[in-house]
């Protein structure tokens, strides 16, 4: 098999594993399939597929101003191909988008509904434009193709006329949402790093759209000329890389006179994650190109120029995954999650760019991109079939590559799709609390009110002596997963209580269930009902499966009824005391008065005047407000 | 502009806010997502209770008096009304949450397991309100102590600082969303021992410290950041267009000059 034709069939191997992915993340949305949150709500999809794709594309309106505008006629063999790339690559940053967009359906509303402050609004207009300029200057490759076509002619025919307008419009339109997509972070000066963030964002993303546009023509030249066995067109190539020395230059000096003059030099020199990606960043964009480009024995070997600009490209796709997100203070404080993308993200982008390159290759062998056609490199003598136990007749090489092209495609998507774990899909991001904390603990020392002064509940006796359930205390759904307090239970004063929520079970905020849930079907409600409650009825083990070690058994009272407050509170307490002062001699002498009452009821000026000791609450009867020493 | 005030020494952390939100906003139960764990809000906690030294911090969208998401949004889903409420027109939003990137305090949050998900925040009950079917917000109405009130803006500063006055020992001697970021609809008065802070980017920021050149005070809003440079969009435009015409112009006279030379000279020597 040809070169090419190995590349092409990975890329569609790609492909199908992109669409598989694809699919999922329209039918279950954005939280199942990728790793945005909430602190994170921009990822890889807008930091590559988006500001990576536009930058990437700005190969199309620098190589275009050279050759139309600087009247540079050396470009011209390049320029088709680069706007080709620039043309891809919108397409690309638009399908990208619609992935990442959560009403992907709604993106005609930029047209009608204006919010011309937004910066957004603006790089949406702005590619909106840049797209239909780029098609219209691309379309006479296409359209000279059929020249007996009167009208098809005719078009081709204006459209190479306007074609300087174009060009220009084109630069214009580039100028303003490459450095556009710098503005959009204008407005998080303390989200990003203070190495990234800077008023001269929209100039620093243009500068170096300029820098990667260069080196993106570089590596898709080289690529491509590669992948079809054809010389590449040196010193074209060479005459880039040394415009390309000045760019970085200027880039590098912008880039460090920003942040010295802004003060952030600081952070330069930091034991941090932050700096180290800004390291790694500069010596990708800037330091390894540089040496490369500026080193004349190394510009003229194919690979290291090759080098140069690749990293020249990795480092300007950093920067703009920099600034997307990884740089960001929710992603590398405490105050968000760590962002990484899923492998659902990356194959989507994957078989984004995947698309856009087996279109370029798709025009470059149909369309007359370059000055010469690629030879054909599917006309190979017609072989005579052979049919042995290895080798199966595709037919003529075209079908046959064809056949493999679209088997491996296929296989892909099945192959990808059966293995999205559902499972995992369903349950992804999703907070599991299993409630264990005091799980076989016996005594346990509460800070209800975290005044700093314990009480030891008896969390055995609890569950052995008077049989309640581990669920009880433990199912109410507390923020953070704290326990439920000894008062909700033991809700007033004074009275005796229900430690089951059936309300909070049935009701929309709560857990939201129907009766038949947790009660058999079938059961009239009355007599048979209520005498035979546990019959009828779920054990709550049945749900809270996670709630209760193996080995205990779980018995269902007829009655949820709890002790008052009060009763718990002194029979516990006092025994308890009593038990310890008789058994602890020197508690006896330090603290003789442990088991009498003025021992926990101190007189009551030691406390604030609004704050009575145990008064009761008329506005929220389950809340006891616990009193503050002074 | 209509206001409210919370008033953290006063909150029990009893959460009834947070029920009378999802019963009137009709917020289905909650799926705590791993990251929630911050701060309790999603898309269908529109508010909820931190536990913070001692204290319980009831968080919700502040609404800005210049707020940051209605700047940012492209089509204008979000949007400041003269009622003091930053509201939400679902038909609109295209899902892009630049919304949520832009927000300094990190409110709007997502719908991430739908698959037709939009941007959720508090939104001051505006709808029931303009409507007459509240007179004030349901968190303000379910709050048990007081500790959360609704009422005009400037009322509730002088309320604050009358609290403060009253009880200069008690009250941290700043009411937070009187000046920061321009100022914000939702103001909050607390503990001398638990600063509010951290609610704000500006204090988490990593440059902590250190004033760096350019970037925005604690009382500028954040609208104008952006504002500043769409403002000289149309001049780059129009600057790029007017440079490039020129310079193709100037290198198309230049070779032509250069044809016409060769060609005199050709002619000379013929
Ligand atoms: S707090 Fe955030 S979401 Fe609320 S109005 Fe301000 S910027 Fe918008
Ligand atoms: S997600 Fe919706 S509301 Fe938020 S900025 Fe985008 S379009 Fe506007
Ligand atoms: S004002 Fe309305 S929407 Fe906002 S938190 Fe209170 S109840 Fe919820």
């Amino acid at each position: 098999m040809e070169r090419i034709n190995k590349f092409k069939l990975v890329l569609w191997i790609i492909l199908g594993i992109a669409l598989a992915a694809g699919i999922t993340r329209f039918i279950f949305g954005l939280g199942a399939t990728t790793n945005l949150s909430d602190t994170t709500p921009w990822g890889f999809w807008i930091g590559f597929d988006v500001m990576g794709g536009v930058a990437l594309a700005a190969g199309g309106f620098v190589i275009a101003a050279f050759n139309y505008i600087f009247g540079r006629k050396e470009f011209h063999s390049i320029s088709r191909a680069a706007i080709l790339t620039a043309f891809l690559g919108y397409v690309a940053v638009v399908i990208g988008l619609l992935f990442d967009l959560g009403l992907p359906w709604n993106i005609w509303h930029m047209i009608i509904f204006w919010n011309p402050h937004s910066p957004l609004f603006e790089v949406g207009w702005c590619v909106m434009l840049y797209l239909t300029v780029l098609f219209l200057e691309f379309m006479p490759v296409v359209l000279e193709r059929f020249p007996n076509l009167h009208l098809l002619s005719k078009i081709h025919k204006v459209l190479t006329k306007i074609r300087i307008p174009l060009v220009v419009l084109g630069i214009m339109l580039s100028t303003l949402h490459q450095s556009s997509l710098g503005s959009l972070f204008l407005t998080m000066p303390y989200r990003l790093h203070p190495l990234w963030w800077s008023p001269i964002l929209p100039v620093i993303f243009f500068v170096s759209a300029i820098c990667l546009g260069l080196m993106m023509v570089i590596v898709e030249n080289m690529t491509s000329s590669y992948l079809y066995k054809r010389e590449f067109e040196e010193n074209i190539l060479g005459k880039l890389s040394r415009i390309a020395v000045y760019l970085l230059l200027f880039y590098l000096v912008l880039r460090f006179g920003d942040i010295i003059i802004r003060g952030a030099g600081i952070f330069l020199f930091q034991a941090s994650w932050g700096t180290y990606l800004f390291w790694l960043e500069l010596a990708l964009t800037v330091f390894i190109p540089l040496i490369i480009f500026i080193i004349p024995k190394l510009r003229k070997q194919p690979n290291f120029l090759y080098l140069g600009a690749l990293s020249g490209v990795f480092g300007i796709v950093l920067n703009r995954l920099n600034v997307g997100g990884l740089t960001h203070l929710t992603n590398l404080t405490k105050s968000g999650s760590f962002y990484f993308p899923s492998w659902l993200e990356l194959s989507i982008s994957a078989g984004v760019v995947s698309l856009a390159m087996l279109a370029f290759f798709y025009f470059i062998e149909n369309y007359s991109v370059w000055d010469e056609k690629p030879k054909d490199i599917d006309s190979e003598p017609l072989t005579v079939p052979k049919f042995n136990t290895n080798y199966v007749y595709l037919g003529p090489t075209k079908t046959a590559n064809r056949v493999k092209f679209s088997f491996a495609f296929v296989i892909a998507f099945g192959l990808a799709f059966a293995l999205i774990s559902g499972k995992h899909i369903y349950s992804k991001g999703f907070d599991k609390t299993p409630v264990y904390k005091a799980r076989g603990g016996d005594t346990l020392l509460i800070d209800g009110n975290r005044n700093g002064y314990g009480v030891m509940f008896p969390h055995k006796f609890h569950g052995d002596s008077i049989k309640i359930a581990c669920g009880k205390c433990h199912h109410l759904n507390k923020p953070k997963d704290k326990n439920t307090q000894c008062f909700e239970c033991h809700n007033d004063m004074y009275l005796t209580g229900d430690a089951f929520r059936h309300d909070w079970h049935t009701s929309a905020q709560g857990a939201n269930l129907n009766c038949f849930e947790c009660h058999k079907h079938n059961v009239n409600k009355g007599e048979e009902f209520r005498g035979n409650m546990a019959a009828i009825t779920k054990l709550c083990l049945k749900c809270h499966n996670d709630l209760f070690p193996a080995d205990v058994k779980v018995k269902i009272l007829k009655t949820y009824v709890t002790l008052s407050y009060t009763d718990a509170m002194h029979k516990l307490c006092i025994n308890c005391h009593k038990e310890r002062l008789a058994a602890d001699s020197l508690l006896r002498k330090s603290k003789p008065g442990l088991a009498l009452c003025s021992n926990c009821h101190p007189k009551p000026a030691q406390y604030s005047a609004e704050h009575k000791l145990f008064t009761k609450q008329n506005v929220n009867k389950w809340v006891v407000v616990p009193p503050r020493l002074k | 502009m209509k206001a409210i005030l919370t008033d953290i020494t006063k909150c029990i952390g009893c959460t009834q806010c947070v029920s009378a939100c999802k019963v009137i906003n009709k917020l289905p139960p909650d799926k705590p997502r791993e990251w929630q764990k911050n701060d309790g809000l999603s898309a269908r906690n529109w508010t909820s209770v931190l536990f913070k030294d001692e204290y319980y911090v009831r968080k919700q969208c502040r609404h800005c008096i210049e707020p940051a998401c209605a700047a940012a949004c492209p089509v204008g889903a979000l949007h400041k009304t003269d009622f003091g409420a930053v509201i939400y027109d679902s038909n609109k939003c295209l899902g892009c949450r630049y919304c949520m990137m832009a927000c300094p305090y990190g409110i709007p949050r997502y719908d991430w397991d739908s698959a037709v998900p939009y941007v959720r925040k508090c939104i001051m009950c505006y709808e029931n309100i303009n409507n007459g079917v509240i007179d004030q917000p349901a968190c303000t109405k379910a709050c048990p102590t007081g500790a959360t009130i609704f009422g005009e803006r400037e009322d509730l500063l002088i309320e604050a600082r009358k609290r403060i006055k009253n009880e200069p020992d008690k009250y941290l001697d700043t009411i937070y969303g009187e000046k920061e970021a321009g100022g914000t609809n939702v103001l909050y008065l607390t503990s001398k021992d638990c600063p509010l802070d951290f609610l704000f980017y500006y204090n988490n920021r990593i440059e902590k410290g250190v004033k760096l050149l350019g970037e925005p005070a604690f009382n500028q809003p954040y609208p104008p950041l952006t504002k500043k440079a769409m403002n000289s969009v149309p001049f780059a435009f129009v600057g790029m267009g007017a440079v490039m015409s020129g310079l193709y112009w100037i290198v198309k006279r230049r070779q032509k000059l250069e044809k016409e030379n060769k060609g005199a000279e050709d002619g000379k020597n013929q």
